[in-house]
């Protein structure tokens, strides 16, 4: 059984990822907040008793199953958007930004130059990741990004694990294509 | 032809954490509001963790355990295994009292409309005192 001490370090070692990987999901970070810390919640709620060794491949369960429950709540939500649409006429996007939500943390490690060559590379891969249909963006991202092996994923997606490598082969060319359309050769030798 | 779907894979792997480096590079710039309600998500996932394991936050951060969640069940099966013996006890402790005072009433010289008819009240009690 893991200690709230383990749960909390477990937490902390994954939430910044969880937080990027579900905004590139759904796109919205707002939403990618609420579903982290539902996702969240629901480890510490549900799995009190598991050893801390299940938790990466429980968590990134639960966090895609949140992602689900949430597009099929946008769906709902957006077929009575459209049909009440015709009655409203005003836009509602007068909130205040707040500074704090812009300011990144910056570590000043890197040159200019190297930053804005990174920051293009980085910007289309978001683009492409985006993009993505969902299971290859999600077999990528548990696959590469959380490190887990082919048969993790595969358990963890509920496929087989050739269906693993053919969706993160997509999505490594699809990313590969991107970059070699922007001139950036970060993966073009996927592409040879 | 082996060696090169081998290589081709080995490249695929090597592309996909190049990417994911470059992805989680950027996670760990996020902005002090996102950090601030990751945190606060995290410690209210902790703190409900530790109320389910019985364990609360001592002045000095260690946690004391009182209770396991998980053993609430037993206590409960406990309590009602408890509940039915004392229940039955009671019941065959009632059923015994109400078998003896049968037995008394039809062992008694007196029929037993005697011991409702208020006429026989003080030869009862005159009997009841030897």
């Amino acid at each position: 059984m893991a200690s709230s001490q383990e749960l909390s370090d477990f937490l902390r070692d994954v939430e910044r990822r969880a937080f990027k990987q579900t905004a590139y999901a759904v796109r919205d970070d707002h939403a990618a907040m609420d579903i982290v810390q539902d996702a969240m919640l629901k480890l510490a709620d549900k799995y009190p008793d598991k050893p801390v060794t299940e938790y990466p491949m429980l968590f990134q369960r639960i966090l895609q199953n949140t992602m689900r429950d949430f597009w099929r709540r946008q769906k709902v939500r957006a077929l009575w958007t459209t049909l009440l649409s015709s009655f409203s006429t005003q836009s509602d996007d007068g909130e205040a930004r707040d500074p704090l939500d812009t300011m990144d943390v910056d570590d000043g490690s890197q040159n200019p130059a190297t930053q804005l060559e990174g920051s293009q590379t980085l910007q289309v891969i978001e683009t492409a990741l985006q993009k993505l249909p969902a299971r290859q963006r999600e077999a990528f991202v548990l696959r590469y990004w959380e490190k887990m092996s082919v048969a993790e994923t595969a358990e963890s997606m509920g496929c087989s694990e050739g269906s693993v490598k053919t969706h993160c082969s997509r999505a490594l060319h699809t990313m590969a294509a991107l970059l070699a359309q922007q001139g950036l050769g970060t993966v073009k030798e996927l592409n040879t | 032809m082996k060696t090169d779907n081998t290589d081709y894979e080995y490249n695929e792997d090597a592309q996909g954490k190049q990417i994911a480096a470059l992805l989680d590079e950027k996670a760990q710039r996020l902005s002090l509001r996102v950090l601030k309600q990751l945190e606060d998500g995290r410690n209210q996932a902790v703190n409900r963790h530790q109320k389910q394991q019985g364990s609360t936050v001592n002045a000095d951060g260690t946690l004391s355990h009182w209770v396991s969640w998980a053993d609430h069940h037993r206590v409960a099966m406990a309590g009602l295994a408890l509940a039915v013996l004392v229940s039955a006890f009671l019941i065959m402790q009632s059923m015994s009292a109400n078998e003896t005072s049968d037995a008394f009433l039809l062992g008694a010289d007196l029929p037993p409309e005697a011991f409702v008819d208020k006429g026989f009240e003080p030869a009862l009690n005159q009997s009841a005192s030897l």
